[in-house]
């Protein structure tokens, strides 16, 4: 079974994704055999679950051990925010499918080559991803009550309540994913919100954005909107 | 009747309730999770709501997520499909306290059918054989000694189960000895319940249900049975109807019996009675499944009824409308479930993208399925693609009718059970009417893959 591990951990480089082999002994036939069904596995069947998965979750990262194998999925900063993109109200927009196939970046250490092209493309994605505005998500469905003293312009933390949505008298508090600028309301007071609908747009101050063009920044506040 | 009904259902069911609620011209909500955003149910409702996210516990098994969504779409009743909330006497009650109805049975009468065990005891007394059980299982000691009385084989149950899971042959006492932990640590793991209870295992047996329908006012009407023996590890893959092993006076029999039963336990909607039918035709009531089943075509597809048309009707209060001189069953008609799964690899679940899809067709031939070409299957979820269903006017007709449609079905991009079904259709114990449950997995499926295959 996979285990769901929160987001967080520290690890190098921004290539997220890595199936490590412990000890893929070489010369034996039915040990390569194995590897190579191992791999063919990993690749074919258990990343892309894995992928949609950790897509569709609010987990940070996900690793699961596979025999010898283990493969390890970090998600890029704020891609489970962003899922929810083209869907503004209850009703189904046609646009509704953007975004939903969009995996988290992920680059594949070990892999051959078609891994390699694909991952490159999810790579590019993720760059893209990351210039959109980060948006506040219900984190349930319900009635939205933005906070009282919300307003365009004020300065949030990440994890700072921004509001609630009321599930059948019980609030569940609306979070900002990141430190930032409150832009624009998406969603009245009092209005009805399903899941993972965008609420409040957060601004990212300028500097930060510019730094967030390296990574570093961007994968640090990924980990705090996780956490 | 209702002005809005939530789906709290995904997959194939949801469409199908999708399409009882605009026939009935009543208002719809789809409730979905966000691995089945691009569901076709979804896509096709005037309204769709998205409850939570993958994972079911969150999603379409969350009380709270379901109502809150029914509550701020505006809707009066909840349809739960099948599995998932559907017969959650808990969840029902909830759903009536907060002034919305349920579309199955009332809270009480779930509640009075939620245990097995004190099923088979009621019904039993409403004139219902029942297969030789022991009550509750205190502990091994217990266990042993009613196995003793019952006698070997036996089969040990979890009481809270369902759908053959959780189940285990046991031949022996020291089978039983190595058992009885694993089990209850089972039961209690899989259905927060670790009540156990032993049944007779009746070797070679068929496996039968009759489709029964109670309103409120106590009108009831049986829709005849159906047989469900062709399974693989006690999960149905063909049913069809009527029974290939019953007289037509033994079918009236049987069903008549059973809707008597139910009727005066207090049952209300619709509900399936499960039997088991051993080699000498006699039958053996195992339990009752209070909701719409996954095989419920094949008896739309002979009586003409729209039975889910007919469960929301009886939900919101209104009579049947209808006595059992009026439901007339014509022809045969067997449904094939599509599944997600390859049978050449142990039968491991498939998800992905389906690539294409061509939905068979002609005179008879019924599709019901989510799925279409570009759709990504989930992997959170069951492996139901969907349900090709056939009539004709008689059983060898519908048997040509199920293979020519198995032939024009295709799937691409995800491996399935379609060659799966075409082989057993080809089998002479399929074709003479005389498959036991215990058929495929006595056999293996090996020689029916090398079939398909060819």
């Amino acid at each position: 079974m996979p285990q769901d591990r929160q987001g967080g951990a520290a690890e190098t480089g921004r290539d997220t994704t890595r199936a490590t082999a412990k000890s893929p002994a070489a010369g034996i036939d039915a040990r390569t055999e194995r590897d190579h069904q191992a791999i063919s596995r990993l690749a074919d069947d258990l990343l892309p679950a894995l992928i949609a998965k950790l897509a569709a979750s609010g987990l940070g990262e996900i690793e699961v051990r596979d025999g010898d194998w283990k493969a390890r999925l970090r998600k890029p900063s704020g891609s489970g925010d962003r899922k929810a993109a083209g869907r503004s109200s209850v009703d189904v927009q046609p646009g509704h499918a953007l975004g939903a196939s969009r995996g988290p970046a992920a680059g594949l250490a070990h892999a051959a080559g078609e891994e390699r092209e694909r991952l490159a493309r999810e790579k590019a994605q993720a760059e893209e991803t990351a210039n959109l505005p980060i948006v506040a998500t219900s984190p349930a469905v319900g009635v939205f009550q933005p906070r009282k003293d919300l307003a365009v312009g004020m300065h949030v933390r990440a994890g700072d309540r921004l509001g609630t949505v009321d599930v059948l008298g019980v609030r569940e508090d609306v979070v900002a994913p990141v430190d930032g600028v409150i832009g624009s309301s998406l969603a009245e007071a009092g209005e009805a919100v399903e899941y993972g609908q965008e609420l409040v747009r957060i601004e990212l101050p300028e500097n930060s954005r510019g730094l967030g063009a390296n990574g570093a920044d961007r994968e640090a506040a990924a980990v705090l909107g996780e956490a | 009747m209702f002005s809005k009904i939530l789906i709290a259902n995904r997959g194939e069911i949801a469409l199908r309730i999708l399409r009882a609620c605009r026939t009935l011209g009543v208002g719809a909500v789809v409730a979905y999770s966000e691995a089945d955003r691009d569901s076709l149910a979804a896509q096709l409702a005037d309204e769709a709501i998205c409850i939570g996210p993958a994972d079911a516990r969150r999603s379409y098994l969350s009380a709270p997520a379901v109502i809150s969504a029914a509550v701020v779409t505006g809707c009066d009743a909840i349809h739960p499909g099948y599995g998932f909330l559907s017969e959650d006497a808990g969840f029902a009650d909830v759903v009536r306290a907060h002034g919305l109805t349920f579309i199955g049975p009332p809270a009480e009468v779930l509640e009075r059918f939620a245990s097995k065990e004190a099923t088979r005891r009621l019904l039993e007394a409403h004139g219902l054989r029942t297969i030789p059980g022991s009550g509750m299982l205190r502990d091994e000691e217990h266990a042993l000694e009613q196995a003793e009385r019952i006698g070997y084989p036996v089969l040990i149950k979890p009481s809270a189960g369902g759908g053959g899971k959780g189940m285990r042959l046991i031949r022996t006492p020291h089978e039983l000895e190595t058992s009885f932990k694993v089990s209850r640590s089972e039961a209690k793991a899989g259905f927060g319940d670790d009540s156990l209870y032993l049944e007779k295992y009746l070797e070679d047996n068929r496996h039968l249900e009759v489709q029964v329908a109670v309103d409120r006012f106590g009108h009831a009407v049986h829709m005849g049975e159906r047989d469900c023996s062709v399974q693989r590890r006690h999960q149905k893959i063909i049913e069809e109807t009527p029974s290939p092993a019953l007289t037509e006076a033994a079918r009236q029999e049987l069903c008549s019996r059973a809707v008597r039963a139910v009727v005066e336990a207090g049952y209300e909607n619709l509900g399936t009675l499960e039997f088991l039918v051993d080699a000498k035709g006699d039958a053996y009531f195992i339990e009752i499944n209070c909701r719409i089943q996954v095989e419920h075509p094949i008896t739309e597809m002979c009586t003409g009824i729209d039975m889910v048309a007919m469960q929301i009707s009886i939900a919101a209060g209104e009579p049947l409308g209808m006595t059992q001189a009026d439901v007339v069953s014509q022809g045969h008609a067997i449904e094939f479930r599509i599944l997600a799964e390859d049978p050449g690899k142990d039968f491991r679940p498939q998800s992905g993208q389906v690539l294409g899809y061509l939905a068979p067709g002609g005179p008879g031939v019924r599709m019901d399925t989510h799925i279409y070409a570009g759709y990504e299957v989930p992997s959170y979820y069951d492996s139901l693609l969907g349900k090709l269903s056939v009539w004709a006017p008689d059983r060898s007709q519908a048997i040509a009718r199920g293979d020519a449609a198995l032939r024009e079905l295709l799937v691409d991009g995800i491996t399935t059970n379609i060659d799966l079904h075409r082989a057993i259709l080809a089998n002479e114990v399929f074709i003479d009417g005389k498959v036991t449950t215990n058929l495929l997995d006595r056999v293996g499926s090996a020689p029916f893959v090398a079939a398909g295959n060819r």
